[in-house]
């Protein structure tokens, strides 16, 4: 929250003197501020919201959004405070210890089962029910914020994984221009495309939520999709998974070194100068394509995530969604007024373009015209098809059940599912033992969490 | 003969040493000026046509430099100014000053170098949630003068026991205060000592990258290298705006040390060469 | 402030100085804000800590209940905590040691009468100057194993084959790490060593030459005792501020690979931040907290200080 907001909160409620009093000291580096905040309207309720969308187009295009709004009445105001997914536990975590919180926070299920410890999340049931009214959501993405009675985030946008693949480069391994079919395909394919310095595929191997994603949706393709069984244990340690994990070591032999220090960006990079022809990743990868590539559109190949002769069609699935953490009514209120107007379809569109093909329609009317025939999308016209049909096929560790073991916070926030590749990968640990050591690191995170009354 | 293949050498071990810290400044000064896409080839390829600020001019669109670069001046510059004011206070009484339980204070001061800054991350951030000062400079000020002052304190002591006794004496004789004594006599003869210390803090608050990354919220009120650290770990990561913020953090820093960076030195060596 | 009166028999400087109660009121009083300062600032927190390191609050924020010493019987048995503290030795002493060695070969070497000795002094400490952030962002892109221009010189130098992935192996991680860290504090260590070497009157060396002793006896028996009391409070706070280093390794690789540069502190921002255990957390710092504490009162009793003007320290 900024000093402005609070001197403003402190002039409209008039019951902060103290606190004023008490920030003498910082008001000599804030009288700036201060009068700026005089000036403004003092009635207006203000909403700070806080994401980890950083990019300098993502922030760019919320803030139109936001300034459409803004301007769209007078009664409310929303400012958003950019963060970093790399520090958020820690910051939004001493925020909300401090009453320093942001009133909206977006979230990942993960994220929303570790912050609602703190107390401060608000049930949203309510908000949800009243845009659902007019704009039906897709289950898969209200499901995970849904458990202990209420709904705890109004679902935002969705994030799919497909395979990415380099059809030009393909033809000149004398592939020809199709995905592979299975996942042997996908092995051969990998092998005969790693010479010359080139490599076949992207198999990330560091300690960082890329190599959860990834690895997790090759364990959806291989019947591990729940990661607790039905009774609510961890239920990791299978056949499949050690299968699972030796594939995904096995692939690792065609991925480019360095992979156990990748973060977001690499894949992307080396796929885009030709040094890596298949990667595993969200819709990001349409964007910059033609320009970081120098390839036209239709070399840049989608396909969904090889599966196993008696394996399933799947990927990762997030809902992103919107956190309240502010219990004051107006800024409820003011929160449903803000979403209402977001998810009109043309503004939706606006928002989802924020970064085409990444950030998929959560409403059955956000798949829209407007957001289709934008002009990246319209380009790569079957890509976008795939993505929201694989979104069907989506699914996020620890929260396909109906019943949610809070210990899914830490299994994700410690990248358990990273630290299992890396036993496996780079310390060359069996897939056995590395699963089996995985399942005692989620075993101890779910003992260690109480679930929440 | 044998004296120039010396003098040869020597100047070799010099420009090596130099080169070992500069070199990977100037790898990457080359690197701001070029497109990401040279930057991301599996070998280095510097094109001397594709030299050019694309990558300042995206920084400068994406990034508010300006308020970070504000924001870092007023935080070093008052943590500097709190940090010299105690530290030669302290100074002046641990070296100074016979007393009793001297050097056990001055132990003390040093002692303070144990705590884990990331120890008093938490409990910090609580007290000052409660005094209003998260998401305010001040606070980065408060923790930067708590980490450089006693280090500071220590810097002065080659300086303060320079000084002749017989100063004092002779302004005891004109029945001088103490505290004049320190403010018109000590702090003049002091004066590298103190550049050096000013400098020392400085550098310091400018560099402090964990207390401000959590006590700081508001984009407009980020310091530099928190502001730059929002580039990394990001979806694309484009090495060539990177590189421009590495450069455009580092250069004010380098900048100020033109200028002022001989006193600092001299001040570091002068105050031990009595 | 009240003038210094000269009491009868009394010398002037005895005025100012041998006056011991006046001294000592001084004294008290002009290192008094100092103190205070750091009163608020790390004993308040520090208690506060000790008594998280009592209970089991979990995510910041929460309620925790007391637990006496519970956290303290599990973290001193737990492997990861063990492996942290041995890794921690290895970065704070190992890293000390390389520094050191560079920092002597650069105080020697700047200690030298040449042109451009004052460039020299100067910008050889451009490293320690520069935020750490923009050492990590300029070191993850040239040891990239892809496209870094350290890989690119290994290769072609044939100094190994294959790429090296300094960041991403355990066992090339933490020498990597530590050489970083190395590479960016020797410039400081170098000039207060630098310094020290000023203050060794030029006449001592010519005595000893005079004497017949060569230049190897000379360092080890007039430099390295005269320059004791630099040498010691480095090797006290510097080895400090070694041990509770956070950003640069945060920023490089987070404690990975696999924790192969998970020292303490990062172990404690993890465990507090990540795990959701606070009190686990506050207890491995307490415990670090500790044995620094157990280390300083040590090396301060044990290690000479050396002479010098002004005190001890």
């Amino acid at each position: 929250m900024g000093t402005d907001q609070q001197m403003t909160k402190s002039l409209a409620t008039g019951h902060s003197r103290r606190r004023v009093l008490q920030g003498a000291a910082a008001l000599a580096m804030a009288a700036p501020m201060l009068r700026a905040a005089r000036t403004m309207a003092q009635e207006k309720v203000q909403l700070v919201l806080w994401h980890m969308e950083q990019p300098p187009n993502r922030v760019q295009q919320f803030q139109k959004v936001l300034d459409a709004f803004n301007a769209s009445q007078d009664g409310i105001e929303v400012k958003q405070q950019v963060q970093n997914w790399e520090d958020i536990y820690q910051k939004a975590t001493s925020a909300i210890q401090a009453g320093r919180q942001p009133d909206l926070l977006f979230t990942i299920p993960d994220f929303t089962t570790a912050i609602k410890q703190t107390g401060a999340v608000q049930p949203v049931e309510d908000l949800v029910d009243a845009i659902a009214a007019d704009h039906k959501f897709l289950e898969p993405a209200v499901q995970p914020y849904r458990y202990e009675d209420h709904t705890w985030a109004v679902p935002l946008y969705g994030m799919v994984q497909l395979l990415w693949y380099r059809k030009d480069m393909f033809e000149a391994a004398g592939l020809g221009r199709d995905a592979p079919k299975d996942w042997d395909q996908l092995r051969e394919y990998a092998e005969k495309l790693t010479a010359d310095g080139k490599f076949g595929i992207g198999i990330t191997s560091s300690k960082h939520l890329y190599t959860d994603q990834e690895f997790y949706s090759f364990m959806i393709t291989n019947g591990g999709k729940h990661l607790f069984a039905e009774d609510g244990k961890v239920d990791f340690d299978t056949p499949n998974n050690v299968k699972t994990l030796a594939f995904y070591k096995e692939l690792s032999k065609f991925s480019p070194p360095g992979s156990s220090s990748w973060t977001w960006a690499e894949p992307q990079a080396l796929l885009n100068t030709g040094q890596l022809a298949m990667a595993i990743e969200k819709g990001q990868f349409l964007g910059p394509f033609e320009e970081q590539s120098g390839r036209p559109a239709e070399d840049l190949g989608a396909a969904p995530i090889p599966w196993p002769p008696d394996g399933e069609r799947g990927s990762i699935y997030y809902s992103n969604g919107v956190m309240l953490l502010s219990d004051d009514q107006a800024k409820r209120d003011a929160t449903g007024e803000f979403l209402k107007f977001l998810f009109q379809p043309d503004t939706y569109a606006e928002f989802l373009l924020a970064e085409p093909g990444l950030f998929l329609p959560v409403t059955e009317d956000g798949d829209s015209p407007a957001w289709r025939q934008s002009p990246v999308l319209a380009k790569y016209p079957d890509a976008v098809d795939l993505l929201v049909e694989q979104s069907k096929y989506g699914y996020l560790f620890g929260f396909t059940r109906d019943k949610i073991n809070p210990g899914i916070g830490q299994i994700s926030a410690e990248n358990m599912l990273a630290q299992v590749v890396q036993m496996a990968i780079v310390q060359d640990q069996t897939p056995e033992e590395a699963v089996a050591a995985g399942q005692k690191m989620m075993e101890a995170a779910a003992a260690s969490v109480q679930p929440s009354s | 003969m044998a004296r120039g293949v010396r003098r040869g050498l020597f100047a070799l071990l010099v420009v090596g040493i130099l080169a070992i810290v500069v070199v990977p400044f100037l790898w990457i000064l080359l690197a701001s000026f070029q497109p990401n896409r040279l930057l991301i080839q599996p070998s280095p390829r510097f094109s001397l046509a594709e030299m050019g600020l694309s990558n300042y001019e995206n920084l400068q669109q994406a990034a508010q430099y300006f308020t970070y670069l504000r924001n870092s001046a007023v935080v070093a510059l008052f943590s500097t100014l709190i940090s010299l004011i105690l530290a030669v206070l302290a100074a002046y009484s641990v070296y100074r000053l016979d007393y009793r339980g001297r050097q056990t204070l001055l132990r003390l001061l040093l002692i303070t170098y144990v705590f884990p800054g990331v120890l008093l991350l938490i409990p910090l951030y609580q007290i000052f949630g409660r005094l209003n000062l998260i998401d305010n400079l001040l606070s980065l000020v408060i923790v930067n003068v708590t980490f450089a002052a006693p280090f500071c304190v220590w810097l002065l002591r080659g300086f303060f026991g320079a000084i002749p006794e017989g100063i004092e004496e002779a302004a005891a004789l004109d029945g001088a205060g103490r505290m004049r004594i320190l403010l018109t006599m000590i702090v003049p003869l002091t004066a590298p000592g103190l550049a050096a210390t000013a400098i020392y803090t400085f550098i310091l608050s400018w560099t402090e990258y964990m207390f401000a990354s959590a006590f700081i919220i508001d984009e407009t009120r980020k310091t530099l290298p928190v502001g730059l650290g929002a580039f990394i770990a990001q979806y694309y990561v484009d090495w060539g705006i990177l590189a421009a913020a590495a450069i455009a953090t580092a250069a004010p820093v380098v900048i100020l040390f033109a200028f002022v960076g001989r006193y600092f030195v001299r001040g570091l060596t002068a105050g031990s060469g009595k | 402030m009240q003038a210094t009166t000269r009491r009868a028999g009394q010398t002037p400087l005895e005025a100012i100085r041998g006056d011991r109660g006046s001294a000592a009121l001084f004294g008290y009083l002009f290192v008094a804000p100092l103190i205070l300062w750091l009163v608020i600032t790390i004993a308040l927190p520090l208690v506060y800590s000790v008594f998280l390191s009592f209970t089991d609050i979990g995510v910041v924020g929460t309620e925790g209940a007391f637990i006496g010493l519970d956290n303290y019987r599990r973290i001193v048995a737990e492997p990861e905590f063990r492996a942290a503290f041995v890794r921690s030795l290895v970065w704070a002493f190992g890293g000390g040691l390389v520094q050191i060695v560079l920092a002597f070969a650069a105080a020697l070497t700047l200690n030298q009468a040449f042109r451009g000795q004052r460039f020299a002094r100067t910008w050889i400490i451009l490293s320690w100057i520069v935020p750490t952030i923009v050492i990590a962002i300029m070191w993850r892109w040239m040891l990239n194993a892809t496209f870094g221009i350290v890989n690119y010189l290994i290769t072609h130098l044939g100094l190994s084959a294959v790429p090296i992935d300094f960041l991403g192996t355990p066992q090339w991680a933490m020498p990597t790490l530590v050489l970083i860290n190395a590479w960016r504090w020797f410039p400081f260590l170098a000039l207060l060593i630098l310094a020290g070497l000023q203050t060794i009157p030029e006449e001592y060396y010519q005595a000893a030459q005079i004497d017949g002793a060569g230049p190897v006896k000379r360092f080890f028996s007039i430099t390295l005792p005269l320059l004791q009391p630099v040498l010691y409070v480095t090797g006290l706070i510097g080895t400090l501020w070694a041990f509770n280093i956070f950003d640069l390794i945060w920023l490089m690789t987070q404690g990975g690979p696999v924790s192969a540069t998970e020292t303490l502190p990062v172990l404690i921002y993890d465990r507090a931040f990540n795990g959701f255990a606070l009190g686990e957390a506050s207890t491995i710092s307490v415990l670090l907290a500790l044995f620094l504490l157990i280390y300083s009162v040590v090396f301060i009793r044990f290690v000479p200080a050396g002479e010098t003007e002004g005190g001890v320290l």
